[in-house]
């Protein structure tokens, strides 16, 4: 949320004035480009809503929403944690149940309860209680009073927590009592289960603490297997696609590898169709007939309909029931069937169609996967041709246009492929059957076809440029080339933009189903990378907590300050023709004390 | 394992207090708490009234942290209670449950829910759909039920039984013949007859 420190994402969401080129103003634009473009490495502008959340860092990322909740109600972390678990860590929705139905209702609800103990009298260490659960006076030191003032002697307490954390329940454990709904306080249950069963302690403070990836909307696990241990949070937009600090990249919203242009819904169909082939299983079934004796599909490739098998069996194509060798035109020996022909040929051709089109499709998504691949080992083979011609005399030091052009190759090609398993659905019957109208589906295909064909074609002969080998090139002909992919980049960048919009507004916009359908938007330098959150200012802020549950180091590891340098980066430079609002971040918060310190004068 | 200090204490609470309550824990066996039979009079002013209730109780190793698992095995005719198994729907048996509650604050509870009936959460189907549909015969059939049944006095069904044996049925088919029909004599012999 706001520990983004300088409160200049304002400046981000702002600036694309620098991709407003034209192909025609081409010429005073390159330098902008190639400033724009100058890191390859995506680097994280300073802005960076989405965060790894690493081991280190879980704590001090949720204690800056513990400590909103704390400092509103004036309460303890223990009870704001409560509170938050209930509304899943979404603050937002918790005031708005305070200011809609006030404090008394939002503690009950969640299980916070606090008593005025009136009968505070403290309770002499001579003294027994009876303890209404093992029913043995106990003295009352060996007896815990929780905040909903209902007193237990610790041995059956700390059953309860072990019960409880064993079942799961770690999150929300209620007090003994008969209807009593307050949650237990968490202190009093780590230091009581931690006295015999050390392990199962801690196993509660994982819950407790991972309660902040696990109920909450905006925090995720990285998908990664190994896992990496690391979770992302994203702001405001869930649509989006991430890279985590293990190099991961995903789709936040499933989980799956990152797939845009496609939504979570194609993608999840287009990947099950790929992977159980599911059309040629459809096409076996309908084109062959297993054979009656040895039960392998057997194609009809011509003739009557008394067909044999390799095997040597002879049956009916018609029926599939074992038959006689002896037949006519008409008929055959010792059966007799028929009935139905005209179906199975539908069928037939139905299907045969169906196949045709997922394969029309596969095999453009499967040729620019595989250019992807190809193209990874042109970077090895890039980067010798830049050191080449970097060494040898010339005006031109500057091969940055090359890398960047590489970027964008990359880039426009993953759109490119995913553009297809998109396409498969949208103008296919499986989602949108009653949606649209043929004569609208033809119209649209054929918009959208139009626009990935320009896309296609571009970002072929950016490949081709590319892959010249302009290390060899004289001066004038390297400035040539230079131009080429320069100008190439910024028209597939252009492209793609332009196809995401269409898909937006045009395609799925147009459909009422549509709105199942979000995809995560284009971003012109790239999937996000996510970027470290700092664990280190909880250390500084929040010192007079004593409840820490396990210690964040100060070598937390992922301290660096936040890219102070640079001014308004054009990262979200992308499409940003999304309906969906996007909640421009509202910069204030917390100091990053490990900033240089005129960084944070600035503010 | 089981708080057998506990369990102890409850039943001797609970054996005090058996005239105003009415209710009865032991042992299902000598020297084994942890299989407990409880016995609960029907509610009087309901269908139950007059009868005498058997519950099977299991205590899991956790108790009382964990609830106790109750079953009905005299057959009730009730929208909660499974007719079939004795199973009971009682949200204090499950994630209600609570260690401070007791075997007989548990029966209590069981009592009351056979005073009143919560059809739209129902354990047995059947039983509730009647128990909306159609009340009175809703019941009559609880009332024969409790009568056939839960009634130590009513005439036993093994001499019904008997009987229908002299008439010359099998035994097993005339037995599940009045199983069927829940203990009407004369049913099962007109079950009989036609099957």
């Amino acid at each position: 949320m706001e520990d983004d420190c300088l409160g200049t994402d304002d400046e981000f969401y702002t600036s694309d004035q620098e991709d407003d080129y034209s192909i025609e103003g081409l010429e005073e634009s390159i330098d902008g480009l190639e400033n724009d473009e100058s890191d390859t490495q995506w680097i994280p502008p300073k802005g960076t809503t989405t965060k790894v959340i690493t081991q280190e860092s879980l704590l001090a990322a949720q204690k800056e929403d513990l400590r909103r909740v704390m400092d509103l109600l004036f309460l303890r972390e223990h009870h704001a944690r409560t509170l938050l678990i209930h509304h899943r860590w979404d603050v937002e929705k918790l005031f708005a149940v305070l200011v809609e139905k006030g404090r008394a209702f939002l503690f009950a609800e969640a299980g916070v309860t606090l008593v005025e103990h009136q009968d505070n009298e403290p309770l002499l260490p001579s003294s027994t209680i009876m303890c209404a659960i093992c029913m043995e006076d106990v003295p009352s030191d060996e007896a815990t009073k929780m905040d909903c003032g209902h007193c237990f002697c610790n041995s059956c307490w700390t059953e309860h927590f072990v019960v409880k954390i064993n079942d799961g329940q770690s999150k929300r454990i209620r007090c003994m009592a008969h209807k009593c709904n307050a949650i237990c306080d968490e202190a009093v249950v780590r230091n009581l289960v931690s006295k015999s069963h050390p392990n199962l302690a801690e196993k509660f403070d994982r819950f407790l603490l991972e309660s902040y990836i696990e109920d909450n909307k905006r925090v995720k696990w990285c998908p990664s297997t190994p896992h990496c241990g690391n979770a992302i949070r994203v702001e405001d937009d869930l649509f989006c696609e991430i890279e985590c600090s293990c190099g991961l990249q995903f789709c936040f919203r499933c989980s799956l590898q990152a797939h845009s242009p496609c939504s979570c819904l194609m993608w999840e169909l287009w990947a099950k169709k790929c992977r159980d082939e599911s059309e040629t299983v459809n096409w076996i079934t309908v084109h062959t007939k297993p054979c009656p004796k040895c039960h392998k599909p057997v194609e009809k490739n011509g003739g009557c309909n008394l067909v044999s098998c390799i095997c040597g069996q002879a049956f009916c194509w018609l029926c599939g029931g074992a038959t006689g060798r002896d037949h006519t035109w008409s008929s055959i020996a010792g059966h007799s069937c028929g009935r139905y022909k005209e179906d199975k040929e539908k069928n037939a051709e139905r299907a045969k169609r169906d196949l045709y089109r997922y394969m029309h499709y596969h095999s453009r998504y499967k040729a620019h996967t595989d250019s992807i691949k190809l193209e990874s080992k042109l970077k090895e083979t890039i980067q010798e041709k830049v050191s080449l011609s970097e060494s040898r005399e010339s005006k031109n030091r500057d091969f940055s246009w090359v890398t960047n052009g590489l970027s964008r190759l990359f880039r426009s090609r993953r759109v490119l492929s995913y553009s297809y398993p998109f396409a498969f659905y949208m103008f296919g019957e499986e989602l949108f059957k009653d949606q649209m109208t043929k004569e609208e589906r033809e119209i649209k295909q054929n918009l959208f076809e139009d626009q990935q064909q320009q896309l296609e074609e571009n970002v072929e002969k950016l490949s081709k440029y590319l892959e010249e080998p302009f290390e060899h090139y004289d001066e004038d002909k390297v400035l040539d080339v230079r131009m080429q992919v320069i100008n190439l980049s910024v028209v597939t960048d252009k492209l793609c933009q332009k196809m995401y919009e269409c898909i937006e507004n045009d395609l799925l916009g147009s459909v009422q189903l549509g709105i199942h359908h979000n995809i995560a938007p284009y971003k012109s330098k790239g999937i996000e990378k996510a970027s470290e959150l700092s664990a280190c200012w909880v250390n500084k802020v929040n010192t007079s907590d004593k409840d820490l549950p396990f210690h964040c180091g100060t070598n937390g590891g992922s301290t660096e300050p936040e890219h102070p340098s640079g001014s308004g980066s054009s990262y979200e430079s992308g499409c940003s023709s999304r309906k969906r609002p996007r909640k421009e971040g509202p910069g204030g918060g917390f100091f990053d004390l490990n900033l240089p310190a005129e960084v944070v004068d600035r503010n | 394992m089981v708080d057998f200090a506990r369990v102890q204490k409850e039943l001797q609470e609970c054996s005090r207090d058996i005239e105003r309550s009415g209710i009865k824990v032991v042992p299902k066996s000598d020297g084994n708490l942890a299989h407990l039979v409880g016995t609960i009079p029907g509610p009087i002013g309901t269908p139950y009234e007059g009868g005498t209730f058997q519950i099977d109780i299991a205590l899991p190793d956790a108790y009382p942290f964990e609830p106790p698992k109750m079953q009905f095995t005299t057959k009730v005719w009730h929208p909660n209670i499974s007719s079939q198994s004795g199973a009971i729907c009682l949200d204090i048996l499950k994630d209600q449950w609570s260690p401070a509650l007791t075997l007989k604050t548990a029966l209590l509870s069981v009592q009351a829910l056979l005073s009143a009936p919560q059809p739209d959460d129902p354990q047995d189907a059947v039983v509730a759909q009647q128990y909306l549909r159609d009340y009175q015969t809703f019941v009559g059939t609880a009332r024969y039920w409790t009568e056939s049944f839960a009634k130590t006095s009513s005439l036993g069904i093994d001499e019904k039984v008997k009987r229908l044996v002299e008439m010359g049925f099998p035994e097993s088919r005339a037995r599940s013949a009045l199983e069927t029909v829940g203990g009407d004599e004369n049913l099962a012999l007109e079950n009989l007859c036609s099957g």
